[in-house]
């Protein structure tokens, strides 16, 4: 195939085809000799009311872009959530904190959950 | 370079890159130095920074802790194998990767046992010199591929299509390494821990099992070359396991403990962690709850047209030759077929050699476009048991598996 691609291509084509020609071995890695270090977390959170409560009770474990990233979530989406957080991954969260920090994400990062 | 910035911006050039998260290979090539930031991935709030990490050349960072990093969907038109340097990286755990120190071959240990005869404790010259070496090219993708396009979108890893790659893995057989300390009778799975942690102890540490026949199929290696170099860092460094045809989850890496349990191992990561909807598809009415749940096994079958990205433009009457990829599970893919009318019609594509089939398998389509306007290109395989992929996808509320057809549109202009 390829070399009839190639033939194909010889002509009036124009070599910008040839990008169809794509070799199967990847190049070799340029980066072998990064010193093993990881780059600094950079993502922050939307200020706001809970703020606090969510990086004493959440960063720990995590970094930021774990909340930033997601969708739009329902109130219930986010509580399901944080409650998985505690209950599945151990996350020593105190129970007055939670409402707090459900709060924060769906007025920051979600929404009210629809009317039924 | 804000005002560079700008610039490309009102040329499109990098604001079509934004949009589609494609042309990486065209950022370095065309725009010689400079390079774009970040790259959006094509679905709401799916812009993703571009971060440089060791032995890896900018990847878009999910998140930093653990690190996630997808890779640049235009990488895959670079080659048919992804380079090291291009390769995801999925973690679960706080302390991950585990610190160089644990990983240096003085420090380094594997550590077979359990319900065996002979347990064994090995250094990894131990290992390779102990065990005969053996190769496979196949693919590894996360099960939450794709996640982000899920509809309505779910909680999890919202990654694009480049959370997958294909590699030359070599190691030995798991099998060979199981079969040399004699598992006892009644011996009912494998357990294997690699060395990442979580930062409490209450949190499960990321553990997978293998049924006992499944562990000793000699197609599962544990690897310590990919692509003709040693693991990188982020992708196991330096033993990790190679299920082909399985998902990522099963792919254990800094493996440093394997043991042989009598029992189902019950860890979260098997359960509730890592599970599908208990059906042929892996799917249910969006929105709602399985009844039943199995463990996330194999792929289904999946493919992309690599060549171009979305608000591509190609003119009318002229010749472009269409690119792209095609996997499944292992039993290898039959045909591919392409549409450029929103799948009205098809034409069969020309399927590259089939290097394993675990891999990647190429295919190309000459193609004129005819009508002036909007094409909606589309890919579309079947394998060699006749599974092929749904024109619309499919929903299960963790966002695994997702492979029905996927669309990119282009602009056909007057030539």
């Amino acid at each position: 195939m390829k070399t009839f691609l190639k033939l194909g291509l010889m002509g009036s084509l124009g070599c910008w085809l040839m990008a169809a020609d794509v070799p199967v071995e990847p190049v070799r890695n340029a980066f072998g000799s990064d010193p093993w270090t990881l780059p600094a977390e950079k993502t922050q959170l939307k200020e706001g009311d809970g703020l606090k409560a969510l990086s004493t009770n959440c960063l720990l474990c995590h970094s930021m872009d774990y909340v930033s990233t997601q969708p739009v979530l329902t109130r219930a989406q986010w509580t399901a959530g944080v409650e998985k957080m505690r209950a599945r991954f151990g996350a020593v969260i105190s129970t007055n904190a939670i409402p707090t920090i459900v709060e924060y994400l769906t007025r920051n990062y979600g929404r009210e959950n629809p009317k039924p | 370079m804000e005002i560079m910035e700008t610039t490309m911006d009102s040329l499109t050039r990098r604001g079509f890159l934004k949009r589609t998260g494609w042309a990486m290979a065209t950022v370095g090539s065309a725009l010689g130095s400079m390079s774009a930031e970040s790259l959006q991935l094509g679905f709401e709030n799916g812009e993703r920074p571009l971060v440089k990490y060791p032995q890896k050349r900018p990847l878009l960072q999910l998140t930093a802790r653990p690190p996630q990093l997808e890779t640049p969907f235009g990488v895959f038109n670079e080659s048919l194998l992804t380079p090291n340097d291009a390769f995801f990286v999925r973690y679960h755990l706080t302390n991950s990767p585990p610190k160089a120190e644990v990983l240096q071959p003085g420090t380094f240990r594997l550590s077979i046992k359990g319900n065996v005869g002979t347990p064994l404790s090995l250094s990894m010259e131990e290992l390779k010199k102990r065990f005969e070496p053996a190769e496979v090219v196949a693919v590894n993708q996360c099960s939450g591929n794709s996640r982000g396009f899920f509809k309505p979108r779910v909680a999890g890893g919202q990654l694009g299509h480049g959370a997958m790659g294909c590699a030359r893995w070599r190691g030995v057989r798991l099998a060979d390494v199981l079969k040399a300390t004699s598992p006892v009778a009644g011996a009912k799975q494998v357990v294997i821990n690699g060395l990442d942690t979580p930062f409490v102890p209450q949190t499960p540490d990321f553990i997978k099992a293998l049924e006992m026949d499944q562990a000793l199929d000699p197609e599962l290696l544990l690897a310590y070359e990919m692509n003709g170099e040693p693991l990188p860092w982020l992708n196991g460094f330096p033993l990790r396991l190679v299920v082909p045809g399985h998902y990522g989850t099963y792919w254990i890496k800094h493996i440093h403990e394997i043991t042989v349990v009598n029992e189902e191992f019950k860890g979260f990561w098997m359960n509730p962690g890592y599970r599908i909807p208990d059906d042929p598809c892996a799917a249910i009415a969006p929105g709602t709850a399985p009844r039943r749940t199995i463990p996330i096994s194999r792929f289904n079958v999946r493919s992309f047209i690599t060549s171009l990205g979305p608000g591509a433009v190609l003119k009318a009457g002229q010749l472009v030759v269409l690119r792209g990829i095609a996997f499944d599970d292992g039993h290898g893919i039959r045909e591919v077929l392409v549409s450029d009318d929103e799948g009205r019609s098809w034409k069969a594509a020309d399927l590259g050699k089939e290097i394993d089939r675990y891999a990647f398998r190429e295919w190309t389509l000459r193609y004129t476009p005819t009508r002036v306007g909007s094409a909606t290109l589309m890919a579309r395989a079947t394998n060699r048991l006749g599974q092929s992929q749904p024109l619309e996808p499919l929903w299960n509320p963790a966002g695994y598996m997702r492979n029905c057809v996927e669309a990119v549109v282009a602009t056909v202009n007057a030539s």
